[in-house]
């Protein structure tokens, strides 16, 4: 479950201004965020994920005030409960595969990257279709490839909320419905909440809930 | 740990040619000065080694530098001749005990060392097979000459000619292997000892051919007087010593007239040396004595002024190139800052994130070190064998 009540979120520059006085998410609920560039869609993940903190408000997240956590705990509940996609994938260039799916495991000492993780990161490559990519390096990846790489990652920690920023925006037809079809597989088997921001109207009709940002951006 | 070493390593991996590119930058910059005082501090002590044991040396007035190099260390380049009653006057003198030397030719890249067989004495040289030579024509091998051609005692080796465009000049002669001398570890290794007197006969002031007073030479006589006889070019001239023919060799003139390169004067005492050194300052003598110590640390006084320079020159590009390594780390900074946030994204803390940084410096910083200590290494083993040989080519 997500709530956010009150929250007020200003970058220290700038004019702009993202207001958010109510906001409900269930667990298990698939959520498509729309609305025009800069309207905050994207800052918004970033705070229920706890990269930014609110000005003012309350950002609850499972049951927890991520707003009010210090910085190393609001990271150990991140990684333990958020999987992040983006959507310039963020690989990392110099890393195979198999390494960018498991860096979450390598960059956060919370998380143990033993031989069950290891089983478990070839396998979901191997239902997402990239298992035989595993020893490449990302950058000799489709871009179809590299999305699904980053989306491996963000699901190779068994994350409870899955927080997508436009997953498909870089995608031809084919490989967007591939994505999604990861996505909410993944959300259906382990009851999973899914947030995605999206330009892409085409992909609406697969969420249980589209909110249009408009109203939000100040 | 194991995993912030395992991402740096990956980046450097990938990256390799910026990593060797900073790698080889700074094992140059600590091996430069580090490698360089090795090599000068145990050529150094090489060099003073061997002058230290050569008390005294006569040689022509000239260059002291060139006499001790050409005395101590075999160089190529021999100093003004000296007449052998040098070596007599030494002697004469009752200070001091004379070894010629007369070090000019070579046997393909050694030294062959005119000398008498109080030079094995004197340096303490060791047979590990074998005699000293005992008649003209043969030698005793230093033990890399031995190693290096391959030979041993019974075995020949060959004098180098000079030049081959003198047909008049220095003809080849083949010397019988006598001796094979135990490892020194000094430049007697790398030397060919002959007694001085074959050392004339290399180079044609004594000579063996055949006898003219016999009816098969006598077409090669051009004219004979009751003291003198001249032949033509055809009479054979023996370029080996055999028992055969050992009769036959002969010097013209007087051998007190004959060359060397200089005399090893070993002083009875301390004021016997005082005394010897100070009959060579009057100005009209043409000879000179030089203590090879002074002239080897006027030597290694200039070098470590070299080496001064050289520090003084690496340590200000050293300061350049890790201003530079500095300037390229912090732009990489900047490039990277999308892989960073995402890294700080997805669960990563800063100083997880940083130590990954520190650990790629780290990394490179540890590999340039453990080269440029191999690299010392190998300059402690084998640099000043390198360096005397270039200082003395």
């Amino acid at each position: 479950m997500i709530d956010i009540q009150g929250l007020q979120f200003s970058y220290g520059e700038g004019d702009f201004s993202l207001q958010v006085p109510e906001l409900a998410v269930a667990n298990g609920e698939t959520v498509a965020i729309v609305g025009p560039s800069g309207s905050g869609k994207t800052t918004l993940l970033n705070l229920i994920a706890g990269n930014a903190v609110p000005r003012s408000g309350l950002v609850r997240t499972h049951g927890e005030d991520v707003s009010g956590m210090h910085d190393a705990a609001r990271r150990d509940f991140r990684i333990a409960n958020i999987g992040l996609v983006f959507q310039e994938f963020e690989l990392l260039e110099y890393l195979n595969v198999l390494d960018n799916i498991l860096l979450p495991y390598r960059i956060n000492r919370t998380l143990a990257l033993d031989a069950d993780v290891r089983r478990r990161a070839a396998e979901i490559a191997q239902q997402v279709g990239i298992g035989d990519k595993l020893p490449r390096y990302a950058n000799h990846l489709s871009q179809g490839e590299k999305q699904r790489v980053a989306v491996v990652r963000a699901l190779v920690v068994e994350p409870p909320l899955l927080l997508a920023d436009e997953p498909t925006g870089n995608l031809d037809p084919v490989n967007r419905e591939r994505v999604l079809d990861i996505l909410f597989e993944y959300v259906e088997n382990n009851a999973a909440t899914l947030i995605t921001v999206t330009h892409d109207h085409d992909i609406l009709q697969r969420f249980q809930r589209v909110i249009d940002f408009k109203q939000f951006y100040a | 740990m194991r995993d912030v070493l395992y991402l740096a390593w990956r980046y450097l991996v990938y990256h390799r040619l910026k990593t060797v590119i900073l790698v080889t930058s700074i094992t140059l910059i600590v091996y430069l000065p580090v490698g360089l005082n090795v090599v000068v501090e145990q050529s150094g002590e090489h060099l003073t080694a061997r002058a230290e044991a050569t008390p005294l040396l006569v040689g022509a007035k000239g260059s002291p530098l060139e006499l001790a190099l050409n005395s101590l260390y075999f160089s190529p380049d021999y100093p003004e001749l000296i007449d052998y009653s040098e070596a007599t006057a030494v002697i004469d003198s009752g200070l001091a005990t004379a070894i010629p030397l007369y070090v000019r030719f070579r046997s393909r890249s050694q030294p062959i060392v005119g000398t008498s067989l109080d030079y094995f004495e004197f340096h303490e040289l060791a047979f590990a097979s074998g005699r000293p030579m005992a008649v003209l024509g043969e030698c005793v091998v230093g033990a890399a000459v031995a190693e290096a051609l391959g030979v041993e005692v019974g075995d020949a080796v060959t004098s180098s000619p000079e030049t081959v465009f003198d047909l008049a000049g220095v003809y080849p002669l083949r010397m019988r292997i006598a001796g094979v001398l135990e490892k020194a570890f000094t430049p007697d290794d790398d030397a060919i000892f002959v007694d001085v007197k074959t050392a004339w006969i290399i180079q044609g002031l004594g000579h063996g051919h055949q006898d003219l007073a016999r009816p098969e030479a006598a077409a090669s006589v051009l004219d004979r007087s009751e003291d003198n006889i001249v032949a033509n070019a055809a009479l054979l001239q023996y370029n080996e010593i055999t028992a055969d023919n050992a009769d036959s060799f002969h010097f013209h003139g007087d051998l007190a007239g004959y060359p060397l390169t200089a005399v090893i004067a070993v002083p009875n005492d301390e004021k016997s040396g005082v005394i010897l050194r100070g009959r060579y300052t009057h100005d009209e003598t043409m000879s000179q004595i030089v203590r090879p110590v002074t002239v080897i640390d006027e030597l290694l006084d200039t070098i470590l002024t070299i080496q001064q320079f050289i520090v003084a020159a690496v340590v200000i590009v050293g300061l350049a190139t890790i201003a530079t390594a500095a300037l390229v780390f912090m732009l990489s900074l900047r490039l990277r800052r999308r892989e960073i946030d995402t890294m700080l994204k997805i669960g990563g803390s800063r100083p997880r994130v940083a130590s990954i940084l520190v650990a790629e410096i780290a990394i490179v910083i540890i590999l340039s070190c453990v080269l440029a200590t191999l690299i010392t290494l190998l300059t402690w083993r084998f640099g000043p064998g390198v360096i005397e040989s270039v200082v003395l080519s």
